[in-house]
């Protein structure tokens, strides 16, 4: 079995990379098929002169950024708050909404939109889908901050209070610096669930909130394309270097 | 504190009552109203799009939806479990090892789809592979089938099973492991009667994560399905949008979320593991 | 900075933002409708900024559209969507003293059977339902019938699309595309269901590079999307099938949730410009509904027998029409059975 184990791995980690790196590896081919005809970088001028990608990835970055800071701070102060005390409305509202499948949580939350915004003659929009992002990555954060939560001292908290800070001073100055690695990593955790959410923002999206997971979509179900495989190759690195930066960070 | 904690909960009870509740709400009303003529709901209110889920197709599609979520979640299990066993004994190394499993996940899953896309197709790199070795005459039908969407899913959550698993095992005393090795029992037994009972919270656990998206998957099954296989994602999805049947679109979703919730029950005791 | 000065930039910025903004105009149309320099160029010309996105099927664009605050300003509903979309109160009556090049149109087109004085709608293009199929197969496609005989080697796609799926049934049936018929629907059912076992998959557009490339042999296909496989290979031919075939047109209309009518107006009187038609015709090769602009096009395009069949094959297309709502969801009903059968 100590043989096994780390062959099996080897496979194991091939099975989880080799798609993507092949993926990327294709991306500069000259070829539009899978035969290797020659190195081009012709794709990523296609991606890049497609002012629709860039729109969408701005679309996407302002919603993510919103969303996170959002949500973060929401689910911040919310879970402190159940800390403190249980909540057991929030705590299960919370747990529902993650185990609510993706295409119920988006069916609903356009339903409520078109519901609501009818009345007061609002259009979809940035907004909503903001407001949506925000709704789902709510639970991601608080769960975050409980477990960091966790490793702190309550006794941290009352020393604090007897030495004469208030509410307010003991949260702001003892509790929150303690769980700032826990909010980087809730920020984080929300950013990258939003920058990669399709199901959800495709339903309740409207004019002028076109974002980078619906124009791949809308290009991979097109077919296969190489400026698809080089659009796919840069947001992988991309977002696989703000994660190990993320992570380095985290950790000090 | 306890007014700061009240401040402090109002924003999060601001969000999941108008953001989570209320639509929830609204899709049960729409669930009990008619579909129009064109579309949109309309009165009178009505119980028939509940009685409409049991007739024998929808079910059909039920029953697709749990094997083909049951399979890939087996699949999981049987490709995780290794794995988060080198994961959890590679010593000082575990967090670089388990940062590596986790980080395909970061990346976006329609990506991680469409790279199959991309392998499976007629002209894709597996059939052009096959054929320069004359292993096939004509590229096979890799995709738009049943397998593909397996394939798919599998690959999308395979890191959902390895977390949990990796967490139970990390903690599993070596002494353990120590004695039954010390009572002559061989590696694999030592597997089969120690660790992997030892480990049933974790792929129970793991399964649930894998299983439940799986459910109300439906990228996965329109692209690499080819629009053959229809899960009950698909169907939801198709009812907001090509059918305009809003009302039973909503009951498929409120039952699909029953199922979740009925299936939790069983499985999992409290909301301990994950709040 | 002292805080009143701040204000006041902050004041200064937002007046500067609502002054120097552009016109906008909200634009959703199908994929492949418009040449590159289309948009551009009725942004210059209009000193507007233009919003422009696609969907890829009627019903998705009327989905989106549906509650009345979708944002949108100008769609392009299929033929028999007009009349629902009328009905709907989704749509805003047309303004015929300014449209100035409406007398462009082609003369069938100024009074079509969907709408026929253009109270709601404005015809853009049009095409009909056909099948491609690969030149290295044994026999030419020549009928529907042709797709229940051979699966060639499991390459054979229909069309992701229900009305196209029932169209295809109901004529290799030898009735109307159209039909409500509870029992003519579920027969159409039944032979989609014996098919599926022949099919690769049921895709739309996308299939049109599987085709080039070889991956597919024989697929139901759209004449506008099939012109561009043509003339990608010369291995591919293209056939009307012999017992009938489905018709449909895209048609222009502005949504009277529109903020911006006048822009709309005038964007819908730009597209029937005969040059502006030819670009987007010439890029994507589809069929226009305007006379003046195929009068301007080469040959190739202009008297193309997939674009523009002769009289003789004509005669054997059927406009889609709408189809009651009773019907319809039946239909759903049948289409659910069918892909999940």
């Amino acid at each position: 079995m100590k043989r096994f184990l780390p062959l099996y791995a080897v496979a194991a980690y091939a099975f989880l990379y080799l798609p993507l790196l092949v993926l990327s590896m294709f991306s500069f081919n000259s070829s539009r098929f899978s035969v290797w005809e020659g190195f081009t970088l012709k794709w990523y001028g296609e991606v890049f002169g497609n002012e629709n990608l860039l729109e969408a990835t701005i679309n996407s970055l302002t919603i993510g950024l919103v969303c996170t800071a959002i949500a973060t701070a929401v689910g911040t102060l919310a879970g402190y708050a159940i800390w403190k005390r249980k909540s057991s409305f929030i705590t299960n509202s919370l747990y529902l909404s993650l185990l609510t499948p993706e295409i119920v949580t988006g069916v609903s939350l356009l339903a409520f939109f078109q519901f609501v915004f009818r009345f007061l003659s609002v259009p979809l929009g940035m907004h909503t889908v903001i407001l949506a992002h925000v709704s789902f990555c709510l639970a991601y954060v608080v769960i975050v901050i409980l477990a960091r939560l966790r490793t702190f001292d309550k006794a941290l908290e009352e020393a604090s209070m007897d030495l004469g800070a208030n509410e307010w001073q003991t949260f702001w100055y003892v509790t929150v610096p303690a769980m700032l690695p826990g909010i980087a990593a809730a920020a984080l955790l929300c950013f990258t669930v939003s920058f990669d959410d399709y199901v959800i923002t495709s339903l309740v999206a409207g004019v002028d909130s076109e974002t980078l997971p619906m124009v791949i979509y809308s290009m991979a179900r097109k077919g296969v394309s190489p400026a698809v495989n080089a659009l796919s190759a840069m947001i992988t690195v991309a977002l696989g270097v703000f994660v190990l930066l993320a992570g380095r960070m985290e950790r000090k | 504190m306890q007014r700061l904690r009240a401040w402090f909960l109002a924003p999060g009870y601001l969000v999941t009552v108008g953001l989570f509740a209320v639509p929830m709400l609204i899709v049960c009303a729409y669930s009990l109203l008619s579909r129009g003529p064109y579309g949109g709901v309309t009165t009178p209110w009505t119980l028939e799009n509940y009685l409409r889920v049991f007739d024998p197709l929808y079910l059909t599609i039920l029953w697709r939806s749990v094997w083909i979520s049951a399979v890939s979640t087996a699949f999981c299990l049987l490709l995780g479990f290794p794995l988060a066993l080198f994961v959890a004994r590679a010593g000082k190394r575990r967090t670089l090892f388990l940062n590596l499993v986790m980080l395909p996940f970061w990346t976006s899953f329609l990506i991680r789809t469409y790279a199959w896309m991309f392998l499976l197709r007629d002209t894709g790199l597996i059939n052009t592979v096959l054929q320069a070795l004359h292993l096939t005459g004509a590229p096979l039908p890799l995709l738009f089938n049943n397998g593909a969407v397996i394939l798919g899913l599998v690959y999308g959550y395979l890191p959902f099973m390895v977390l949990p698993l990796y967490a139970t095992l990390e903690k599993l005393d070596p002494a353990l492991l120590d004695a039954a090795q010390d009572l002559g029992a061989s590696p694999w037994v030592t597997l089969w009667t120690v660790i992997v009972p030892l480990s049933k919270t974790g792929m129970m656990a793991g399964c649930l994560l894998v299983f439940i998206p799986c459910l109300g998957a439906y990228l996965t099954p329109d692209l690499l399905g080819g629009g053959k296989t229809v899960m009950i994602g698909n169907l939801v999805q198709n009812q907001f949008t090509t059918a305009r049947d809003w009302p039973f679109g909503s009951a498929v979703s409120l039952l699909l979320l029953i199922l979740v919730l009925g299936l939790l029950r069983l499985v999992a005791r409290k909301e301990e593991n994950l709040l | 900075m002292n805080r009143r000065i701040f204000l006041m930039g902050v004041a200064g910025a937002l007046a500067g933002c609502t002054s120097g903004h552009k016109r906008r105009l909200n634009v959703l149309n199908w994929q492949n409708y418009v040449a590159d320099n289309t948009i551009p160029d009725f942004e210059r010309e209009f000193q507007c900024k233009v919003r422009y996105s696609t969907y890829g099927s009627a019903e998705e664009m009327l989905a989106r559209v549906m509650a009345g605050n979708s944002g949108w300003d100008v769609v392009f509903p299929s033929n028999s969507f007009v009349g629902p979309m009328r009905d709907l109160d989704l749509l805003q009556r047309v303004d015929h003293k300014r449209l100035t090049n409406l007398g462009n149109l082609e003369q069938h087109f100024q009074s079509p059977e969907w709408d026929p004085s253009l109270d709601w709608c404005v015809p853009y293009m049009f095409s009909a339902t056909g099948v491609i199929y690969s030149k290295k197969i044994a026999h030419p496609i020549t009928a529907w019938a042709d797709l229940w005989q051979n699966d060639y080697g499991r390459r054979v796609t229909m069309l992701d699309d229900p009305a196209e799926m029932f169209a295809a049934c109901l004529k290799r049936l030898g009735e109307s595309v159209n039909s409500s018929d509870d029992r003519l629907l579920r027969k159409a059912r039944d032979l989609a269901i014996q098919q599926k076992p022949l099919l690769r998959a049921y895709l739309n557009e996308e299939v049109r590079d599987q085709v080039v490339a070889g991956d597919v042999l024989v697929a139901q296909m759209w004449a506008q999307v099939a012109q561009g496989a043509l003339e990608a290979s010369h291995d591919l031919a293209f056939c009307f099938p012999s017992e009938g075939f489905p018709q449909y047109a895209d048609n222009t209309s502005v949504l009277r949730e529109s903020k911006h009518q006048d822009l709309a107006w005038e964007f819908v009187n730009y597209l029937l410009r005969p040059t502006v038609t030819r670009d987007t015709v010439i890029a994507w090769r589809t069929a226009t509904a305007n006379r003046a602009a195929r009068e301007i096009l080469p040959t190739e395009l202009g008297k193309n027998p997939v674009l523009y069949p002769p009289e003789d094959v004509l005669k054997r297309g059927e406009w889609f029409r709408a189809i009651p709502g009773d019907a319809q969801k039946r239909r759903d009903i049948y289409w659910t059975e069918i892909k999940s059968a």
